[in-house]
């Protein structure tokens, strides 16, 4: 009775899902007009940003930005709390057996260029796809191999607070500047350049580096939580 | 010139795609995770090396950032093999011979190292 039930509220659900969707012709643009042109003219014009989805994100809609990072920020410190039942001491982290010299090795090579890799992704972030977030996370990836590889590895809590309430200065310092300069947050009050320029976009490559440390910071925080707590 | 490396990088990318479809095949078709391992560890490093020095060869100007691709992926793809390969050993999970006993030479040779170094 009950599988009927579900069954059948499922089957309503889909058709009108359905007939939403077979109203949208193939390849038909259903908005027609309004905001998503202004986004498509004003990313490449005004500010000079080649990434519209970075510059939609940064700059027109960078105080929803400044909350997800804060979002952010907050659901790792509450997972932390939840999760923290004490802390393993240096080496004693729970794990079968050592890793072999090849992957210490290893990943004492690829750390540099994983890193690297995050740094360029999230200093790109105005000219290609990718930003902050993403190279952020990518940077958390190396942090965690390191710490998987090897057992002795130890992070500063200190220094990763640091970094972050940092970045975090810089996002909310730069939204304040640009409310005394241009009468709005997050105003971009710097030259922006030239397109697809690497030092163009005004403030936008700054608030991208920002968030790229804040989130690289509040992952590897994450990690390295998760990995030394006590079982 | 412009044509040579066109061809060039076409027959690279068919190379690629075919080592990485027979690298798919063959996670499916190997009885265990060895077998499984050779499959979709050396085949797919062949694989996208190709791909990527194909793409490489299409667009000139990427050349450089995909040389550095398949330096990565020279270092991490063996190593990320290796750290499989002997976490499943440390499990106890041996290689097995068609009839299903246990064939292991790792053993049988650390085991002879042992004996001789207690022998001497």
């Amino acid at each position: 009775m009950k599988k009927i039930l579900v069954l059948s509220l499922l089957a309503v659900f889909g058709v009108y899902l359905a007939e939403v969707l077979f109203k949208i012709d193939f390849g038909h643009q259903f908005f027609l007009n309004g905001v998503k042109d202004f986004y498509l003219t004003a990313s490449p014009d005004k500010l000079k940003v080649a990434n519209v989805v970075t510059s939609i994100v940064v700059n027109f809609r960078g105080f929803d930005t400044l909350g997800e990072v804060t979002v952010l920020f907050l659901a790792t410190t509450a997972m932390s709390s939840i999760l923290y039942k004490g802390r393993h001491k240096l080496g004693e982290r729970a794990v079968l057996f050592s890793s072999s010299r090849i992957v210490m090795t290893g990943s004492k090579l690829l750390f540099p260029a994983i890193i690297l890799l995050g740094v360029y992704v999230f200093v790109h972030g105005h000219l290609t796809p990718g930003g902050g977030f993403q190279g952020g996370v990518i940077i958390a990836t190396g942090f965690l191999l390191m710490l998987l590889s090897y057992q002795d590895y130890q992070v500063s809590h200190v220094v990763l607070s640091v970094v972050e309430s940092l970045a975090g200065i810089t996002f909310a310092s730069i939204g304040l500047i640009g409310l005394l300069n241009g009468g709005t947050f997050l105003h971009n009050f710097l030259h922006t350049g030239v397109l697809n320029n690497l030092l163009s976009g005004g403030v936008i490559p700054i608030i991208y580096i920002a968030v790229g440390f804040k989130v690289g910071a509040e992952l590897t925080g994450l990690i390295y939580t998760a990995l030394n707590e006590k079982d | 010139m412009n044509s040579i490396l066109e061809i060039t990088g076409l027959i690279l990318l068919l190379i690629g795609g075919t080592f990485l479809f027979l690298g798919g095949l063959g996670i499916f078709r190997m009885p265990d995770t060895y077998n499984r391992l050779q499959a979709g560890t050396k085949a797919t490093t062949l694989g996208g090396m190709s791909v990527i020095l194909g793409v490489g060869f299409l667009e000139p100007g990427w050349m450089i950032k995909a040389l550095v691709l398949v330096i990565f992926i020279a270092f991490s793809n063996p190593i990320s093999s290796h750290a499989l390969a002997r976490a499943n050993y440390k499990r106890g999970k041996y290689p097995y011979l068609k009839g299903g006993e246990e064939y292991d030479k790792y053993r049988e040779v650390v085991t002879n190292q042992k004996t001789k170094e207690e022998a001497q």
